[in-house]
């Protein structure tokens, strides 16, 4: 082979090199070989997914993503790791679907591809019991809201949230600035609101069925206003079409045939997924 | 009564007196601590999770066992290349040494279990989470090593090499074993707070004391019940390392007289 030949070949053989981003459905091949699914969840996010005191994951996302592993005809395993590691995308074939609570914007959009969505959930405004007459946060502009750190709520009080979906409807910001006080864990910013208005917070934002659940177990809260409403995507990593076209085939079947619903009224107690 | 015994009498008075008060604090809070108490089987790691890994204090106690073995192998590898007039050895022990000591441990946690990935090398998390212990330890005790070797007066080096020994034989026979008395206290120092900095290895999935407490805490809305039951166990499991130390030191100083 003559230097030029060699020097052709070469060329010829580089983008073959380069091409390491996920082919098209190697996510998919991959499921279907080790018959295995292997979804990411949150561990502490009732009633969506938590540790339940048999040791065992449970909750709204456990199932569907029991539901969908079931569709599929595959084990399930499940992985708990933090939401900065889920949200940071390039997961590298550790793990094939977040079905986790997450709210496709902008930002996370440019690392996961979300195929589609299967609940819909208001972001409401919080405040203390004793506070009867905040209905608006509109009201608000000055005050402390406390928010957890890295969610879509962080980035509505930022008012920079966009939702990156077909047929979202965007948040208005109907304020002009409030006092942003963001949270490593949401437990610790419903303990300050339970302190009192203005102690260390005036509000926070949360979703309206993790509120719910905690007015129900004797929470001193009150859900004052609906922010927005806030959809839930199932995620997958970047770049495999065919394993997006897949997923959602199953959760749209899942949706048809009831088993969402069910799921849905079981957790929550109505039905959140049409 | 001697005066031994009296101090360690008046010593244990002082003690009980302040865990009076602790204990005091505490059960100002009002908390439910029959929860706790029902979930302290799960937080010892009796059994398995889901998946069949380890969790609670089991995984807890073999990530930091490891790590500090495999820490003291390299941070007596660094501490010695920092001592060395070799230009490669002393030039990677002290570039070592001033990334893992200079990053966060939770940063460097994740660009070992994110980072690899993109090489296409997929740690799992515990051997992750093994290797990020140990190279910010060792990062760690290198120097504590270093410091312990350098407060050997010169005098013992020369002695060594008066009597004809390599100075390879008088770090191993003469300067090593008295460096490893003065290094014994601050180097269990640093595998304590390796103890509660292992907690950090949660973020990828593993299901550790702090996690499996926070967990459980969040879920039932029992947050400081849950936290200060990690918060009891992590001190005792200190405890057993300081009783260790203590034992230890006192081991060193009776070879050393005789």
């Amino acid at each position: 082979m003559n230097k030029q030949g060699l020097i052709n070949t070469a060329a010829a053989l580089l983008p073959l090199l380069l091409a390491v981003p996920a082919h098209a459905g190697t996510t998919l091949d991959r499921v279907s070989n080790s018959g295995e699914l292997r979804g990411v969840l949150l561990e502490s996010y009732p009633p969506f997914s938590f540790l339940n005191s048999k040791n065992q994951l449970e909750g709204f996302d456990v199932d569907v993503v029991k539901a969908v592993a079931k569709k599929l005809n595959v084990k399930l395993k499940l992985d708990t790791p933090s939401w900065e590691v889920i949200a940071a995308g390039k997961w590298g074939k550790r793990w094939d679907i977040c079905i986790c609570s997450m709210t496709p914007t902008r930002e996370a959009a440019q690392v996961l591809d979300f195929p589609v969505i299967y609940y819909k959930s208001p972001a409401v405004l919080v405040v203390n019991a004793s506070d009867k007459h905040t209905s608006s946060i509109k009201t608000l502009d000055g005050k402390k809201i406390g928010v957890q750190q890295g969610a879509s709520y962080e980035r509505y009080l930022q008012k920079t949230l966009k939702i990156e979906a077909p047929g979202a409807i965007q948040p208005s910001f109907p304020f002009s600035k409030v006092n942003i006080a963001t949270y490593d864990n949401e437990e610790i910013i419903f303990q300050d609101l339970a302190l009192g208005t203005g102690k260390r917070l005036d509000a926070l934002v949360s979703n309206l069925n993790t509120a719910n659940e905690r007015i129900a177990r004797g929470g001193k809260f009150r859900v004052a206003a609906t922010l927005y409403a806030e959809p839930n995507w199932v995620a997958v990593d970047k770049g495999d079409a065919q394993w997006q076209a897949r997923v959602k085939q199953v959760v749209t079947e899942l949706k048809q045939d009831g088993t969402l619903a069910a799921i849905s009224r079981k957790w929550i107690g109505s039905d959140i997924t049409q | 009564m001697n005066m031994e015994n009296r101090f360690r009498l008046q010593v244990s008075l002082v003690i009980l007196l302040l865990l009076g008060l602790l204990a005091w604090f505490a059960a100002a809070f009002g908390l439910d601590y029959r929860f706790a108490l029902e979930k302290l089987p799960l937080l010892l790691g009796l059994q398995l999770n889901p998946e069949g890994l380890l969790q609670g204090v089991p995984l807890t106690v073999l990530l930091c066992l490891v790590s500090t073995l495999l820490a003291l192998v390299i941070g007596l590898a660094s501490a010695l290349g920092r001592l060395s007039r070799n230009p490669l050895l002393y030039g990677l022990a002290t570039f070592y040494n001033s990334f893992f000591k200079g990053t966060p441990l939770l940063v460097q946690i994740l660009l070992i279990y994110l980072g690899l990935p993109q090489l296409g090398i997929v740690p799992d998390a515990i051997p992750a989470g093994i290797t990020a212990l140990t190279l910010c330890y060792g990062a760690y005790l290198s120097e504590v090593l270093r410091a312990a070797i350098l407060s050997i007066p010169r005098g013992q080096w020369e002695a060594g090499k008066a009597l004809g020994m390599s100075s390879r034989a008088i770090l191993r026979f003469v300067v090593l074993p008295q460096a490893m008395r003065v290094a014994v206290p601050p180097a269990f120092s640093l595998f304590i707070s390796m103890l509660k900095d292992s907690s950090l290895v949660s973020v990828m999935g593993l299901w550790e004391i702090m996690f499996l407490s926070q967990s459980y805490g969040r879920s039932s809305y029992r947050y400081m019940e849950m936290l200060l039951s990690a918060a009891l166990i992590y001190w005792l499991l200190s405890v057993v390392l300081e009783v260790f130390q203590h034992r230890l030191e006192t081991r060193m100083a009776a070879s050393s007289r005789s």
